[in-house]
C-alpha cells in the first residue's frame, strides 16, 4: 500500500467491494485489527471472569459444589488460579489496552493512514488468535490445563509428576510464546509508525499522551520479554528433553526462573498500566476543558518510571530465598519508582483543579481510575518494602494490591477509553444513563469485593489455597470471604448494563457526529467511524499541541490541533 | 535514498574480523594466567562485534535513535547479569 | 510493502529500518537473557572448563570463519545492488545462503558426534546451556537462510533496501555467534 502525495484514494466504494472476509477477517486496516483484538480480549474477559467466580464460590463456601461446575478440589483450584491469572494478564489486559486501543488510536492520532506495516499487523492479530486457540485447547487435553500458577515456578512447572499436568503446561508455554510473538510484531509496528509516519507539524512534544504511553509500554515490552522467552525455552526443554536448568539435582537452580520471569514480569505490569494511564490522561482534559497539567513532566516521569521498571523486579522475590543482600537495593528502587507515578497522579488531579468539569461517563471512569489507582499504589509501597513484604507476601494483601492496580487499569481506564472512543470506533453514541449506572455499580461492588481482601490478607490468609476453612486461624475471618464473593457476583451483574448498552447502541443507537466530545486530537477530525485510509485526499496538518482547552481569548473552549489560526502567532 | 557518501571497505573489514578471530584463538592457548587470556578473548569478540555492527550494519551512518535502540538493550543486560551475581556466583 | 509518510517525520529514517532495529533489540534481550544466565552459572560452578574441553574448537573456528564470510557476502549483495550491478546481488545472496547452510551442516555434524560420544542436553548443566544456546542460534541461522532464499526467489533485487534489511538480521545472527564462540568454546 505505497502512496505518494495526495492522489485519488479509494474510500467507501473500496470498503464495500471488499466483501465480508476481507473486511472483517483478513483485514490489514488498523481500525479493524484493533476491533479484532478488542473482541478477543472481551471473549477472554468473560472466560477469565467466570474462572474467578468459580474460585470465589469455592473460597466462600468450600464444602459445596459450585453451580454449573461441580466440586472444586485442590488440583482444580490450582488450574483456576493459574488460568485466571494467565488469561487476565496476557489475554485480556494486553489485547484490550495495548492491542485494541494502540492499533485503533496510534495512526489516527498522528495523522497516518495506517500502521507502517499493515500486513505485519494483520499477522500479529492472527498469531494472537492462534495463541488464544492453543490456550483454549489446553483446557481439554488429558491432564487438563496448566496449574503451576500464572508465574509458572519450577520445580512445580518443570516436572510432570508434580502437577499431573503434561500437555496442558506445554501448550500453556506455547500459547505464551505465540502471544509474545504477536505483541513483538505489534510493538515493532507501533514504534515504527509513531517514529516515521507523523504528519507535518506533529512533533514528538505535540503528541497526545495516549501515544507517549503506548510507545513507552511497547518499548518496555520489547526490551523485557527476551529474557523470559529465554527462560521459557529453558522451562520447555526441562519438561520435554530433560535438561536441568531449574533442577538443583542436575546443577540448575529454580531461582533462575524467578529472576528471568520477574525481570519481564515487573515491566509487564507497567505495559498494562501505562496505556490505561494514557487513556485517562487524554480523557481528563476533554471533560475538564483544561489543558493537561505538566505535559512535559508527565512524559519525563513516564520515561523515568519505564527505565526504573527494569531495576525493581526482585521485589517479587523477597521471600524466595534469594540473596538477602539484594533486598535493600531493590526496596530502594521500588520506593523510587513511586515518585514518577505519584507525579502523574498529582498532575491528573491538578488538571481537574478549576476546570469546568463535564461528568459524562468517560469522565466518571477516569475519576474512578484516579481514586482506585491511588489505593492500589499506596498498598504497593508496603509490598515493595522488604521488611513489610516479608510479612504480607503471598497473602491476600498482595491480591488486593494488584487487583486495585490492575482493575484500575483494565476496567476503569479501559472503560474510560471505551466509552470515550466508542463513537469514533463504531459511529454510534452509547447511552449516558446506562453508562452511569454501569460505572456506579462497578465502582461500589469492585470495592466490596476487593477492599476486604486487604484485611483478610493481613489476618494471614495465604494466596492460592483452595479451602480457607482448613486453617483454624482463618475460620473467624471466613465472613470476609463470603462478603467478597457476594461482591464479586454483584460486580459481574453490574456489567449487564454495559452489555445492553453496547448491543443496543450498535443496533439502534444514535449516529455519532465527527466530534461529539469537542476534543482537540486528530482522530476527531476523521469521520465516525473513519473510512479505510482514515481521511480523504488530504491529511491534517498540525499546528499545536493536543491540550489547548479554554484559551483566554478564544470564543470556543477548545482548539483542535489541525486548525490553522489567521496571521497571529500561536 | 542513500545519502551516504562513502561505504566502508567491506573486504578490509572482513580481513580484520578474521585476524581478530585468530588473535582470540591464539589467546585461548596462552599459558599461564587464565584471567588475562579471558580478557583478551572477549576483547577480540567485542571488537569483532563492533566492526560488524558499525560497518556491516551501517550503525556508523545511522541517526542517533538507531544507536539508542541498539545500545539500551545491552545496558539492561548488564544490569540483569550483575543482579544475578549474588544468587548464582557468590553463593554456589 | 510499508506505508510511507507523505513527508518523513525524521529525515533519513526509513520505516523498514526502524522496524528491523526494534526487532533486533528484542532479539538482543532474548540471546542476552540466555547468555547472562550462562555467564553467572559458569562463574559460579566449578568444573565447566572440563566439560567445555569436550567441545571441538577447530570445528567451531571453521564455523566462525564460515559465518564471518557469509556476513561479507551478505553486505556485498547489498553493496552491488546499491551500485546498480545486475548479477552481483544474486551471486552474493546465493553465496550467503550456501554459507549459512554450510554452517548448519557443520553444526549438525558437531551435534551428532557429541551425542554419539554421550553428551546430550541432559548430561549436565553445561551441556543444557550449550545445546540451548547453539540450538536457538542455529534456528535463527535457518530462519535467515529461509528469508534470504525467499528474497532470492522473489527476484526483485534491484532495490537494495530489502537486502539491507535482511542483512541487518543476518549480521545480527553473526554477532551472536561472535559471542557464543568464545563463551562456549574458548573461555
Amino acid at each position: 500500500m505505497r502512496e505518494s502525495g495526495a492522489g485519488t484514494l479509494d474510500t467507501h466504494e473500496h470498503h464495500a467491494e471488499r466483501g465480508f472476509w476481507r473486511t472483517y477477517v483478513f483485514s490489514t486496516d488498523h481500525k479493524m485489527i484493533g476491533k479484532q483484538y478488542l473482541s478477543l480480549g472481551l471473549f477472554w474477559a468473560v472466560v477469565g471472569g467466570l474462572l474467578a467466580h468459580v474460585m470465589r464460590w469455592q473460597l466462600a463456601w468450600p464444602d459445596t459444589a459450585v453451580p454449573g461446575w461441580g466440586e472444586v478440589g485442590p488440583e482444580t483450584y490450582n488450574v483456576l488460579v493459574t488460568m485466571h491469572g494467565t488469561i487476565m494478564v496476557f489475554f485480556v489486559a494486553m489485547p484490550i489496552l495495548l492491542g485494541a486501543f494502540g492499533n485503533f488510536l496510534i495512526p489516527l492520532m498522528i495523522g497516518a493512514r495506517d500502521m507502517a506495516f499493515p500486513r505485519l499487523n494483520m499477522l500479529s492479530v492472527w498469531v494472537f488468535a492462534l495463541a488464544s486457540l492453543v490456550l483454549l485447547v489446553s483446557f481439554f487435553v488429558p491432564g487438563g490445563a496448566a496449574s503451576a500458577g500464572w508465574t509458572g515456578y519450577p520445580p512445580l512447572s518443570a516436572k510432570v509428576e508434580y502437577t499431573g499436568v503434561n500437555w496442558g503446561l506445554n501448550l500453556w508455554i506455547l500459547a505464551h510464546a505465540l502471544e509474545f510473538a504477536a505483541f513483538l510484531m505489534g510493538g515493532v509496528n507501533y514504534l515504527t509508525t509513531a517514529i516515521a509516519l507523523r504528519v507535518p507539524g506533529m512533533t514528538f512534544f505535540r503528541l497526545p499522551l495516549v501515544i507517549w504511553q503506548q510507545l513507552t509500554a511497547t518499548t518496555l515490552f520489547l526490551l523485557s520479554v527476551g529474557p523470559l522467552i529465554a527462560g521459557a525455552v529453558m522451562l520447555l526443554l526441562d519438561r520435554i528433553i530433560g535438561t536441568h536448568f531449574y533442577a538443583a539435582e542436575g546443577g540448575g537452580d529454580p531461582l533462575l526462573w524467578q529472576h528471568l520471569f520477574w525481570f519481564f514480569g515487573h515491566p509487564e505490569v507497567y505495559v498494562i498500566l501505562l496505556p490505561a494511564v494514557g487513556l485517562v490522561l487524554d480523557v481528563l482534559p476533554v471533560f475538564a476543558r483544561k489543558p493537561i497539567f505538566g505535559y512535559r513532566w508527565i512524559i519525563y516521569s513516564t520515561i523515568a518510571a519505564g527505565g526504573l521498571s527494569f531495576i525493581v523486579w526482585a521485589h517479587h522475590m523477597f521471600v524466595s530465598g534469594m540473596d538477602p543482600r539484594l533486598a535493600m537495593p531493590f526496596s530502594i528502587t521500588t520506593i523510587l519508582i513511586s515518585v514518577p507515578f505519584a507525579y502523574i497522579m498529582f498532575a491528573m488531579i491538578a488538571t481537574l483543579y478549576k476546570g469546568s468539569i463535564r461528568f459524562d461517563t468517560p469522565m466518571l471512569w477516569a475519576l474512578g481510575f484516579i481514586a482506585m489507582f491511588i489505593v492500589g499504589g499506596l498498598t504497593g509501597i508496603f509490598n515493595g518494602s522488604a521488611p513489610a513484604d516479608i510479612y504480607i507476601s503471598d497473602t491476600y494483601f498482595v491480591v488486593a494490591h494488584f487487583h486495585y492496580t490492575l482493575f484500575s487499569s483494565v476496567v476503569f481506564g479501559g472503560f474510560a477509553g471505551f466509552y470515550f472512543w466508542f463513537p469514533k470506533m463504531f459511529g454510534r453514541l452509547l447511552s449516558e444513563p446506562l453508562g452511569k449506572i454501569h460505572f456506579w455499580l462497578t465502582l461500589v461492588f469492585f470495592n466490596v469485593t476487593f477492599f476486604p481482601l486487604h484485611n483478610i490478607g493481613l489476618a494471614g490468609m495465604m494466596r492460592r489455597i483452595a479451602n480457607p476453612l482448613e486453617y483454624e486461624y482463618l475460620v473467624p475471618h471466613q465472613w470476609i470471604n463470603v462478603v467478597a464473593t457476594v461482591g464479586a457476583i454483584l460486580l459481574l451483574a453490574s456489567q449487564i448494563p454495559f452489555v445492553v448498552n453496547v448491543v443496543w447502541s450498535l443496533l439502534a443507537g444514535k449516529t455519532a457526529p465527527k466530534n461529539p466530545w469537542e476534543a482537540n486530537t486528530l482522530e476527531w477530525t476523521a469521520p465516525s467511524p473513519p473510512p479505510p485510509l482514515n481521511w480523504g485526499a488530504t491529511l491534517p496538518v498540525v499546528y499545536r499541541g493536543a491540550y489547548e482547552y479554554s484559551l483566554p481569548d478564544m470564543a470556543e473552549d477548545w482548539l483542535p490541533q489541525d486548525r490553522a489560526l489567521a496571521a497571529r502567532s500561536r | 535514498m542513500a545519502s551516504h557518501g562513502v561505504r566502508p571497505n567491506y573486504v578490509a573489514i572482513w580481513g580484520w574480523l578474521v585476524a581478530l578471530m585468530i588473535a582470540g584463538l591464539a589467546a585461548s592457548f596462552l599459558p599461564g594466567a587464565r584471567g588475562l587470556a579471558v580478557v583478551l578473548i572477549f576483547a577480540t569478540a567485542v571488537a569483532k562485534a563492533l566492526l560488524v555492527a558499525l560497518n556491516y550494519m551501517h550503525l556508523k551512518f545511522e541517526p542517533r535513535l538507531i544507536y539508542a535502540i541498539a545500545i539500551v538493550p545491552v545496558l539492561f543486560l548488564l544490569v540483569l547479569t550483575v543482579a544475578l551475581f549474588p544468587d548464582f556466583v557468590f553463593s554456589r | 510493502m510499508a506505508i510511507s509518510a507523505e513527508a518523513p517525520a525524521i529525515p533519513g529514517i526509513l520505516p523498514g529500518k526502524v522496524g528491523v532495529w526494534w526487532f533486533l533489540a528484542s532479539e538482543i534481550m532474548l540471546f542476552g537473557g540466555l547468555i547472562a544466565s550462562f555467564i553467572v552459572f559458569r562463574l559460579g560452578s566449578a568444573g565447566w572448563h572440563g566439560e567445555a574441553a569436550h567441545l571441538s574448537v577447530p570445528i567451531a573456528a571453521v564455523n566462525t570463519l564460515v559465518l564471518l564470510t557469509s556476513s561479507l557476502t551478505m553486505v556485498q549483495a547489498f553493496a552491488t545492488a546499491e551500485r546498480g550491478d545486475q548479477r552481483g546481488p544474486r551471486t552474493y545472496l546465493a553465496l550467503t545462503i550456501l554459507l549459512g547452510l554450510a554452517f548448519l551442516g557443520i553444526k549438525a555434524y558437531e551435534y551428532t558426534s557429541e551425542i554419539l560420544a554421550g553428551f546430550t542436553p541432559g548430561t549436565g548443566i553445561f551441556w543444557s546451556f550449550y545445546y540451548t544456546m547453539t540450538g536457538l542460534h542455529a534456528l535463527h541461522v535457518l530462519a535467515g537462510a529461509v528469508v534470504n532464499s525467499i528474497l532470492l526467489g522473489a527476484g526483485r533485487l534491484r532495490n537494495p533496501h530489502r537486502l539491507e534489511l535482511a542483512g541487518l538480521y543476518w549480521h545480527f545472527v553473526d554477532v551472536v555467534w561472535i559471542f557464543l564462540f568464545p563463551l562456549l568454546y574458548l573461555a
